[in-house]
């Protein structure tokens, strides 16, 4: 069940990010994108399964049992992930201001539609 | 380990990234000292990626295969801890990166690197990325280093400002950004599959998996190629491509002509380790999509050079035909085709690069529209009438534009695949290994891979006979372009390069075959990989 | 066996002495005419030496490896055949070269064209001298290329141009089916060396390729002789210099597709095939030429189209497959070459003493030029082929093939007839050539006065004409022993029986010669009438003009086709380019499932709580909200996606992922922050109402097309994730960093040991990630240019600055100054209080949640908390921000502390640690990776820093209205 809604959940989220990526402006795309990151992250997130009170922070460090903590891999990546996702965000909206500045439009082909 | 030369491998990685942190603490006005660190590095790598050629074409054969050489970052064992891994192709690769970006930034040095504000740092972290890329061993890693190198490259796709770059540059990294996410995904799947992020160890666990999951992997690599083809300029994912690279400055796109080659890299890479004869279920996943996929992008980049109005374009469409063939030969999955390939590889990257470069240079002697009137003449038939014909004296050509002409010509040779340049021998060896696998029932396949790549040739000579003529001999003008010595030498080295290519052919193909045998057999890469215990002086002691 | 290293010499010589005379003065003509005479003469010489040693029958042969794993060496080979074709190309080069010198104006740049000259010359010679059909391509490809340069050598006229370009077009093309060809004959014969194939002709007539290979052969010879339908391209490079004509149109250019067919005779001929294709191009070439020939204006028109003609003369022997025939084809090959190279420099020379070509214009020369008059007359007299001149003979031994029986077929019958009306056309044209330029009255309106050329400039001619002379009266003690060489070197055993005589008594072919004759004589009589009236072209005709088509179907094809077919398969926006990339990748991630089926696992997953339903309700209702908003209302759209963002950080919080969870806190405050910056900069868009519902019908598709597709990409991500949280977690290699993480990695927090340990090397990746996009983002908000209508002062500034206005008591800009003077304050207290948590995530890292990243952005949004209280100016009077430096510094801690593990002799990144007491702190691991953390701390810091600055400066700036950039204009065109 908890499974179910989780999935339920990144597919929300992609659903209205690609959604929005789809848009003609780019503040929608931007928003898009940054709602595509929230779904690949959970989706990372989910390949090291769902487990609930076993951060991997290792209590005793006498008897380490690896299968006290849920997987850390996939938290390492999606903290990469987080990072990059952030850096590129910037990016983008750093550019799309740019670009309407330049073409005095917000359409992402930097010209409306005729 | 022992003494720097075990950490060779590394040093592509480090240097530009040294070299770049540097410049940053440097004032930004100092373009000059700048310049110098960036042309010193630049040099440097190419030296260490000539060594570690070398050192990749010496490296002993082990019980599996041809053996490679391994770098245990942080000194974790694979699969566990990332590595980097040289062997002959990522090694070539090395090489051309190395030689491209000396040649843009020699260029660059010109003019193009006080457009904007830390061009050189940025410059050098690209260089990184690529170097990364092509050298990790790791699915995660390697996104990382797509990242650095994308990043760094809508540095210099912006890089020099104005409508055009910021809105092709919009796109681009939209475009880019979403793939990325794909790539995300993709390897984050491979890894709930397999528990591993280790190209070899991918490689080992892939063919073991149980039937139940085979789909989920299927999936994560169709994933994961979707976003390689797009990146390689595959159609119908490569509208981007052309615009992009016809908009970056002259330097950036040059650097580019690699880019795409990392995507096909990536997939020649992955798809021989993992889904190699030894896959199992998945032996030789998708590859009749590469080839289809191929064959489309060659059609597709050679309808773009003939209907190309301006000569960026012209060249942003000839990276897709490139892109194009090496994708189409990677499909047919056989290792002489391969082989072949990669020799059309460095061929086609080296004379786009160029050509890119030239393109920047001869813009400045053509008047903006000679192409269009170029066609409107030959549709209309300008010309005869409306010129005397009695003028029967020869005009004597400058240097300069004799020069640039020559080159524009060796260019054109080069891409539309005629004598004497090396793209003749690339794109001969493929035909000729085509018709070799196939022995004397000739099969369809081959007919049109061979047709395609005549018609794409031939559609370039056209093309680019077509400027050529408009921009050199149909001049309104008699002025003769500013062109500085430093920006002529990058371009004239590579074309000599591919003459090189040309007389070295002997050699230069039987590295290539030599680098397939060890694609073909990834059993050396993985052992190589997996098999090295931790280095150190001793075992165990390196923590205390 | 003599050895074939001369070959090297003769091939080389030409290239070797055209980059010389590339290098020499504009200016040096005698140089360079002397080096290319020079060039030329030696290799007649050789050449000619090595004559004892064919003539023997050997076969000389030199190779070199180049590629060996493609078949493909550097072998040259010489036998009977090829050495008087070599003869001729470097004997008539020698007399071109010679003429030319005195032919181009003084003021001429001829160092090039020598360069040129020469070059095509040595290509001509690797063709002839190729033991290797891939080199003998490789310079067939050479001499388009440089036939290209000397056709369009005065390329300021555009007919010069043109020309060459369509030659090059032409010859191109048949080239690469050229190759193909060989590709296929190699293919068969399993290898590419002319020796082997020429060995294994019954191989290759018998295989199943053999078709193919023939007419991707025969496209390539056509179009290099100018065979109908391939012929147009020659009388237009026509507009090449007089001695290139000279040179390529008699010798060389288009006589290398009849060496080809002569090579290959022996292997490809003999098949009805080769005698249908064959036969019947050269027929109509042969036809078809000398017809167009008789209705020429242009003197060099008129040479054109009868070269064309007897290309198709040749080819049309060599069809017959016969050996007899073989041997007039090799024979009218030598003599065609020494009567038309002779003819086009007449040409010139008339062309170039009388300043026209215009045989309307022409007339009466004989009294101002006798000499190169009489020369002219006997050389068209031989292409006539009029008695006691070689024309005759090798005309004789074509009539007699003629009139033989080859193979049963209206075509083969038909021939005699055919053959006579051809040569009658060409007896026509000499005659006109002859009688309309020299003889009638004198002409009046030349523009310059006509007189005989200096005596050098006529040797040549000379020389020439006194060959045909020989040939054609004493045929025995001349051309034979040649001849028969070649021959037997071109049919080895099958060797026919055949004899030079000029009389043979009265037979078939005598009486079909004299009956051409005085046809021809007839024809022109009657046509003079016509021909008077000087219409341009031959009637019937005229209005097929090769050319045009030419370019029209070039122009379809290659531009219009092109274009609209771009517009079809391509596109310039980003919109449809995103739909197929998520379209593509659903189909190809579905496509598996599809085929072999997904259903999902049996594992036991985490226990259900009403709360985290209830929680991704709200989640879901976000994210929707937001992507229902974006258009209009980009405040409530991101609130709507910061809440979306904080339920994600309560799911990681919820599966034991704290580290993500203050991450993704953190970088959501930040980006928050960073959209608000932004958001001023964009356009105001007022929702009309009903909008959304009045929108076009296309608009509406599109909308559900995007729906779907946006639907049909959450569905999938659902489906994989639910498949794989319903599987058990497969052997992973985290388990490897659990068991380390304390051991060998010094610290309890496995997430930040992989991170600056195990990984370290992502995160290195990554903060370089972070500087790149700040550098790039810095440099871009460098040139920001605000669009026009955002460029004033907020709404909320200017109410205040008018309130300040409105008050006598206050000054503008009090009112900004003191807003939120409370908050402000507050802000600039907390700084410290952030420092110290910073610092706080910073160390405790390795062992809790928190580490390098974390601390970084925490200490970030304590600087720009400082901006967003006391104003940019405020900030940074006080304290020096200099992210850059940091970013630097940064990354140059990360790389020396990961390069310090090798002074210890381990590789980059290896870490070394041990715990530290600190006082209030308490026990902290010391660990270099600790150092490596401080790095990412400084750049992140740097990083995120340097870009909120960068946008945070954008408002303060003085406004300037937005236009593009100098640069920008530079690449409009792109």
């Amino acid at each position: 069940m908890t499974e179910l809604i989780f999935s339920l959940a990144v597919g929300i989220l992609t659903a209205s990010g690609v959604w929005l990526l789809l848009r003609p402006r780019t503040f929608q795309v931007i928003i898009g994108l940054s709602l595509l990151s929230y779904a690949v992250n959970l989706f990372i997130f989910g390949m090291g399964r769902l487990r609930t009170e076993a951060p991997p922070v290792i209590a005793n460090i006498e008897a380490i049992d690896p299968a006290l903590y849920t997987d850390p891999l996939p938290q390492a990546l999606v903290l990469t992930a987080i990072v990059i996702g952030f850096a590129m965000t910037a990016l983008f909206l750093v550019v799309l201001l740019a670009s309407r500045g330049l073409t005095g439009t917000d359409h992402v082909d930097g010209r409306e539609d005729t | 380990m022992k003494g720097l030369a075990e950490h060779l491998i590394i040093v592509p990685v480090l240097l530009p990234l040294l070299s770049g942190a540097v410049m940053l603490l440097l004032n930004e006005r100092s373009r000059i000292i700048k310049g110098g660190i960036g042309v010193a590095t630049t040099v440097a790598l190419l030296i260490v990626s000539i060594m570690l050629l070398r050192l990749a074409d010496l490296a002993p054969a082990t019980s599996g295969g041809p053996g490679v050489s391994v770098y245990q970052l942080g000194n974790w064992p694979a699969p566990f801890g990332i590595v980097l891994v040289l062997d002959r192709l990522s090694a070539l690769m090395l090489v051309l990166t190395s030689v491209l970006g000396l040649a843009s930034l020699l260029f660059s040095l010109a003019r193009w690197h006080r457009a904007g504000p830390r061009f050189h740092t940025i410059f050098q972290l690209q260089l990184m990325g690529l170097n990364g890329a092509f050298l990790t061993g790791d699915l995660f890693n390697l996104f990382v280093f797509f990242e650095v190198l994308l990043a760094a490259s809508y540095g210099l796709v912006l890089h020099g400002d104005g409508i055009v770059r910021v809105k092709a540059g919009l796109a681009y990294i939209a475009v880019n950004l979403t793939a990325s996410f794909l790539f995300l995904i993709g390897a984050s799947l491979a890894y709930g599959v397999t528990g591993t992020l280790n190209m070899a160890d991918l490689a080992i666990r892939v063919p073991a998996l149980a039937p139940g999951e085979i789909s989920l992997v299927a999936a994560a690599a169709a994933i994961l190629g979707t976003a390689f083809l797009m990146k390689a300029g595959a159609w119908p994912l490569n509208f981007w491509l052309p615009t992009t690279y016809a908009a970056a400055s002259a330097p950036a796109a040059a650097m580019f002509a690699i880019m795409s080659k990392l995507g096909v890299y990536v997939i020649l890479r992955l798809w021989t380790l993992v889904f190699g004869p030894e896959a199992g279920a998945l032996a030789g996943f998708g590859g009749t999509w590469l080839l289809v996929g191929g064959m489309l992008t060659i059609v597709f980049g050679t309808v773009g050079i003939l209907a190309s109005q301006s000569l960026p374009r012209l060249a942003g469409c000839s990276v897709l035909v490139s892109s194009g063939t090496l994708i189409a030969a990677i499909g047919t999955g056989n290792e002489t085709v391969i082989g072949a390939a990669l020799f059309y590889l460095v061929s086609s990257t080296l004379g786009i690069a160029a050509l890119f470069l030239l393109i920047e240079l001869v813009e400045r002697l053509r008047d903006p529209g000679a192409d269009v009137l170029a066609v409107t003449m030959e549709a209309y038939g300008g010309g005869d009438d409306d010129e005397p014909q009695n003028d029967e004296v020869g005009i004597a050509i400058p240097a300069t534009i004799a020069l640039l002409g020559g080159s524009f010509i060796a260019c054109a040779l080069l891409l539309s695949g005629l004598p004497p340049l090396s793209g003749f021998i690339a794109k001969f060896a493929i035909m000729a290994a085509m018709f070799k696998v196939d022995g004397p029932a000739v099969q369809a396949t081959t007919w049109t891979m061979v047709g395609l790549l005549t018609v794409s040739g031939l559609a370039t000579l056209i093309a680019m006979t077509r400027s050529g003529i408009s921009s050199f001999w149909a001049r309104m003008d008699d002025s003769i372009p500013r062109v500085r010595v430093i920006e002529m030498i990058p371009v004239l080295a590579l074309l000599l390069l591919c003459f090189g290519l040309t007389v070295a052919g002997g050699p230069t193909m039987q590295y290539m075959e030599a680098t397939t045998q060890a694609l073909r057999i990834p059993q050396g890469y993985v052992k190589g990989v997996l098999t090295p215990e931790r280095s150190g002086p001793e075992q165990g002691d390196d923590n205390q | 066996m003599p050895s074939g290293v001369p070959l090297l010499a003769i091939v080389a010589l030409p290239f070797i002495g055209s980059l010389v005379a590339a290098f020499l003065r504009q200016n040096a003509r005698n140089g360079a005419a002397f080096l290319a005479g020079f060039t030329a003469f030696c290799g007649a010489v050789v050449t000619a030496m090595q004559y004892p040693s064919v003539y023997r029958g050997h076969v000389l042969r030199v190779g070199i490896e180049w590629v060996p794993t493609l078949g493909l060496d550097l072998s040259l080979r010489m036998d009977g055949f090829t050495w008087l074709f070599a003869m001729l190309v470097t004997g008539i080069g020698f007399l071109v070269v010679l003429y030319a010198r005195y032919y181009m104006s003084p003021e001429d740049p001829v160092p090039r064209f020598f360069a040129f000259l020469l070059a095509f010359m040595g290509a001509m010679l690797g063709i002839v001298l190729s033991g290797n059909l891939v080199q003998l391509v490789f310079f067939w490809e050479l001499t388009s290329l440089f036939s290209f340069l000397l056709i369009g050598y005065w390329y300021h006229n555009a007919s010069a141009r043109d020309g060459a370009r369509m030659a090059l077009t032409v010859t191109a093309t048949g080239g690469l089916c050229l190759l193909l060809g060989v590709l296929l004959i190699g293919h068969i014969v399993g290898s590419y060396d002319l020796d082997e194939v020429l060995a294994s002709g019954n191989a290759i007539r018998s295989s199943s390729l053999y078709l193919p290979a023939l007419i991707l052969v025969l496209l390539g010879v056509l179009t290099k002789s100018a065979q109908f339908p391939f012929h147009f391209w020659l009388p237009h490079a026509m507009a090449a210099p007089t001695p290139v004509s000279a040179y390529l149109h008699s010798a060389t250019m288009v006589k290398a597709g009849v060496f080809l067919l002569t090579l290959l005779w022996p292997v490809l001929s003999g098949t009805e095939a080769w005698f249908y294709c064959v036969v019947s191009a050269g027929l109509c070439t042969l036809l078809l030429g000398a017809y167009a020939a008789i209705f020429q204006q242009d003197l060099k028109g008129l040479l054109a189209y009868s070269t064309i003609s007897h290309l198709g003369l040749i080819t049309l022997l060599l069809g017959l497959g016969s050996p007899l025939a073989a041997v007039a084809a090799i024979f009218h090959t030598m003599n065609h070459a020494t009567f038309k190279a002779s003819l086009f420099m007449a040409a010139g020379i008339i062309d170039h003493e009388s300043g026209t070509r215009d045989i309307r214009r022409l007339s009466g020369l004989f009294r101002f030029m006798p000499i190169t008059a009489t020369l002219a007359m006997v050389a068209a007299a031989a292409m006539a082929g009029v008695p006691l001149l070689n024309g005759f003979l090798s005309k004789e031994m074509f009539f007699a093939e003629a009139a033989a029986f080859h193979i049963d077929s209206l075509l083969d019958h038909s021939l005699p007839y055919f053959a006579m009306v051809a040569s009658a056309f060409s007896v026509a044209y000499s005659l006109r050539f002859i009688h309309g330029v020299f003889f009638g009255p004198p002409a009046t309106d030349l523009p310059r006065k006509p007189h005989e050329p200096p005596h050098w400039m006529r040797l040549p001619i000379e020389l020439l004409v006194l060959t045909c002379l020989l040939v054609g009266i004493v045929p025995a003690m001349t051309i034979k022993p040649f001849l028969s060489t070649a021959v037997r070197a071109v049919l080895g055993p099958d060797t026919p029986y055949y004899s030079l005589a000029i009389w043979h008594g009265f037979n078939e072919p005598l009486l079909m010669s004299v009956l051409a004759l005085a046809g021809g004589v007839i024809l022109y009589w009657l046509l003079q009438g016509y021909l008077a009236k000087g219409i341009e072209g031959p009637p019937l005709v005229r209005r097929l003009k090769g050319q045009r088509i030419f370019e029209r179907v070039l122009v379809t094809l290659s531009w219009q086709w092109a274009r609209s077919l771009e517009r079809l398969f391509g596109t310039q926006k980003l919109q449809p380019q995103l739909r197929l990339l998520v379209g593509f990748t659903v189909l190809a991630a579905l496509w598996p499932f599809y085929r072999q089926g997904l259903e999902a696992g049996s594992h036991a997953g985490a226990a259900f709580d009403p709360a985290f339903l209830l929680l991704w309700i709200v989640g879901g209702l976000c994210a929707i909200g937001a992507a229902y908003q974006a258009k209009y209302h980009r405040l409530a759209a991101m609130v709507l996606m910061g809440g979306a963002g904080l339920v994600t950080c309560i799911t990681f919080v919820w599966f034991s992922a704290p580290d993500l969870a203050i991450t993704q806190l953190l970088v959501e405050i930040v980006t928050t922050v960073l959209i608000l910056l932004g958001l001023r900069w964009l356009p105001k868009r007022i929702e009309v109402a009903g909008e959304g519902l009045s929108a076009g019908f296309q608009a509406r598709i599109r909308r559900a097309r995007d729906l779907a597709l946006a639907v049909a990409a959450g569905a999938g991500m659902m489906l994989v994730v639910y498949a794989m949280l319903t599987r058990p977690l497969p052997d992973t290699i985290s388990r490897y960093f659990v068991e380390n993480a304390y051991a060998e990695g010094g610290g309890r927090n496995v997430v930040n040991v992989i991170l600056v340990d195990f990984r370290g090397f992502d995160t290195f990746g990554e903060i370089v990630v972070l500087a790149v996009v700040a550098i790039t983002v810095f440099s871009l908000l460098r040139r920001f240019r605000p669009a026009p209508e955002s460029a004033a002062a907020p709404e909320q500034q200017q109410i205040q600055d008018a309130h300040d206005w409105a008050r006598p008591d206050r000054t503008v800009g009090d009112t900004l100054a003191d807003y939120l003077t409370i908050p402000g304050l507050i802000m600039q207290w907390l700084f410290p209080v952030i420092g110290v948590v910073a610092v706080y995530l910073f160390l405790r890292g390795h062992d809790l949640p928190g580490g390098g990243f974390a601390a970084g952005v925490t200490m970030s949004i304590a600087l720009i908390l400082q901006y967003m209280a006391g104003g940019t100016r405020w900030v940074e009077a006080r304290l020096k921000v200099r992210p850059i430096v940091w970013m630097g510094l940064g990354l140059l801690c990360a790389a020396i502390t990961g390069m310090g593990a090798w002074l210890f002799g381990y590789p980059f990144l290896t870490s070394y640690f041990q715990y530290l007491d600190l006082p209030v702190i308490g026990k902290v691991p010391a660990a270099t990776a600790l150092l490596f953390d401080l790095g990412v701390f400084s750049v992140v810091v740097g990083a995120t820093v340097l870009i909120l600055i960068a946008l945070a400066h954008q408002s303060i700036r003085t406004p300037r209205a937005g236009r593009p950039s100098i640069s920008a204009a530079t690449k409009e065109g792109a």
